[in-house]
């Protein structure tokens, strides 16, 4: 997806080495170089190549546990399009997606702005803001299912603010935008370290140059900061689209995909098809609705973030 | 096990970033009214960021009881009741135990396999090589859940359901590791292998004594991570470990939330469950920090 294939130029070696890279790999350290390779290549052709194919394979079958498999054709495809559950969960993903990702890159790129400088207790300030991303969404769903309660912190605030109080967890229409919160709280540290490993490397020649020409601060980060971060807002953005695609943990711990499946995402009915119901090649289907989601928007992405200047 | 994406990283190591001296320059310029503003931002920021973790402490060392707020954030009443029977309680001891094993023994299994292949990757000409890579690419693509349901069945045609392997073995597939190994390696000057086997060592014996010395600083960054995921990992144990003796914390937690156990104890599991990976975060916090801004891996 982001990965870059290494330059075909080969790095100029030390003397005495070239004479073996140019005669062709005797057989004997073939063999031993494939002996190395050969635990980690099993493992991978077992359970992620092979099933990486089977799991779109089986969503044209019908396969259940225990049942018979027969060859589905596009049924399955066409269930899920039939299917009301199917759209409501597309839905909550893709408005979840469209809430979490953008403000926690907002939070994520302030953050690193403001922690950008080396000033005593900026190591310290951004050690915090990276803990929640170390932190399990299911320890963290605990925590915030008593914050959104009714009469919690959460409602309290919101009262305070004259803004709907009350349990948001049980709101049908505010249920998505806590998870929300709870997503950007839990990955802006992730966005803030890649951001800020970026902006070091900034040269600072070029915000001088600025400066010298009497840009204001706005007109620098306008001009000088954002072009250079482009590349590394693109990775973090597919990154974390990718992420809020397969939202799960926490819906499962904070509202078990409720009140009446207003937070039911599309990885919950993967799992509910596939492990309550046991129906696979359903589960499968969701499973490559998903896969062809992550592409078509990795895709729209790379026009409009990822596009040269 | 969530995938996760290699980015252009440098191929610089994990641990030694070579950055310019750079003069302190704007910041000298900043007014005293931007410093204020920024302490003052950072500060709403990590009381924001770090409330949670507070609530988590506080609530768990509460008597067994109503919860109302804003009082029971106060330290008192203060009671260790909630510690006494989640620690007292056989399952949760059993799930520490699972979540060790699952934790422990995957990151000695992805980091002996990754290094294995990594070092043959970086280092070594062998027929496939190009097409294995490019396979190991590819993959990434494809999200995890979708692998995840043949995997199932794998498993459950071998009978793995609810056992330590079966939970273990399909997460040491991690092509992620592979690549951040063969980058690493592929840094290394050559002549340094070239020695050792003029001098007769034998594959395996230059593999032990001289590849694993030098890569510890990749080790410890990618071993880090592993552990992490595999500690707060979700639905892999969810589906695989089904039993009540065979869930880990992450999965226990969430079944004891759906039985209406009282929250000081539903806290108190998830403080000794968040416990170890605070530990590890304060010690290596290092390679936590320089393994995403180098390499991109996924927090």
């Amino acid at each position: 997806m982001v990965a870059l294939p290494e330059s075909q130029v080969r790095r100029p070696r030390r003397p005495g080495s070239e004479v073996r890279r140019l005669r062709r790999p005797s057989a004997r350290e073939a063999g031993t170089a494939l002996l190395f390779v050969l635990p980690f290549l099993l493992l991978f052709a077992i359970f992620r190549f092979g099933p990486a194919i089977a799991g779109v394979i089986l969503g044209f079958t019908d396969y259940t546990i225990g049942g018979d498999t027969s060859w589905a054709g596009l049924e399955n495809f066409r269930r899920l399009v039939d299917d009301p559950t199917f759209w409501s969960a597309l839905r909550v993903t893709v408005v979840f997606t469209a809430l979490s990702v953008p403000l926690s890159m907002l939070a994520s790129l302030g953050m690193a702005l403001l922690t950008r400088r080396a000033f005593r207790g900026a190591k310290l300030f951004r050690s915090i803001f990276f803990l929640p991303v170390v932190t399990s969404l299911v320890l963290a769903g605990v925590v915030f299912t008593w914050v959104f309660a009714d009469g919690g912190p959460w409602s309290r605030a919101m009262g305070a603010l004259g803004l709907p109080a009350g349990s948001w967890l049980a709101d049908s229409a505010l249920v998505v935008p806590a998870l929300v919160l709870v997503s950007v709280w839990s990955r802006f540290g992730y966005g803030m370290l890649i951001l800020l490993a970026r902006l070091q490397d900034i040269p600072a020649e070029l915000e001088e140059a600025a400066l010298t020409d009497g840009a204001s601060a706005w007109q620098r980060f306008r001009y000088v900061t954002l072009p250079q971060l482009r590349p590394a807002l693109f990775f973090v953005a597919i990154i974390e689209t990718t992420v809020s695609f397969q939202v799960f943990d926490m819906i499962y711990v904070m509202t078990g995909g409720g009140p009446v499946r207003s937070s039911y995402s599309l990885v919950y009915l993967l799992y509910d098809q596939g492990f309550k119901y046991f129906d696979l090649g359903y589960a499968s289907a969701v499973g490559v609705a998903l896969f062809v989601m992550t592409i078509v928007v990795a895709l729209i992405q790379r026009l409009t973030l990822g596009r040269e200047e | 096990m969530t995938d996760t994406i290699t980015p252009p990283a440098t191929a610089a190591p994990a641990t030694e970033r070579p950055r310019r001296a750079r003069r302190p320059y704007l910041a000298d310029r900043a007014g005293r009214g931007w410093v204020i503003g920024r302490t003052a931002l950072l500060l709403a920021g990590a009381v924001l960021t770090l409330f949670p973790f507070y609530a988590m402490v506080v609530l768990s060392l509460k008597p067994t009881g109503p919860v109302t707020f804003p009082d029971s954030l106060l330290p008192w009443p203060f009671s260790t009741e909630a510690y006494d029977q989640v620690i007292g309680a056989k399952s949760v001891l059993r799930w520490m135990g699972n979540t060790l094993v699952y934790s422990v023994v995957s990151v000695v299994g992805v980091l002996l396999f990754a290094s294995m292949a990594g070092y043959a990757f970086a280092k070594k000409r062998f027929p496939g090589k190009e097409t294995m890579f490019w396979s190991f690419l590819a993959m990434l693509m494809v999200p995890y859940h979708v692998t995840m349901i043949p995997t199932f069945i794998i498993i459950s045609e071998l009978n793995g359901v609810d056992t330590y392997w079966g939970m273990i073995v399909p997460t040491l597939a991690n092509a992620q590791a592979v690549f951040l190994m063969r980058q690493f390696i592929a840094s290394l000057p050559d002549s340094l292998f070239e020695a050792a086997r003029l001098d007769g060592c034998s594959e395996w014996r230059v593999y032990v004594s001289i590849v694993l010395p030098l890569i510890k600083p990749i080790l410890a960054t990618l071993g880090v991570f592993v552990f992490l995921w595999h500690w707060n990992d979700f639905l892999w144990p969810l589906i695989v470990g089904q039993s009540l003796d065979m869930r880990t914390l992450t999965t226990g937690i969430a079944s004891l939330q759906q039985e209406n156990v009282p929250l000081n104890m539903l806290l108190a599991g998830s403080v000794v469950a968040f416990v170890p990976i605070f530990m590890a975060y304060l010690i290596g916090q290092r390679y936590f920090q320089e393994g995403v801004s180098t390499t991109g891996i996924k927090g």
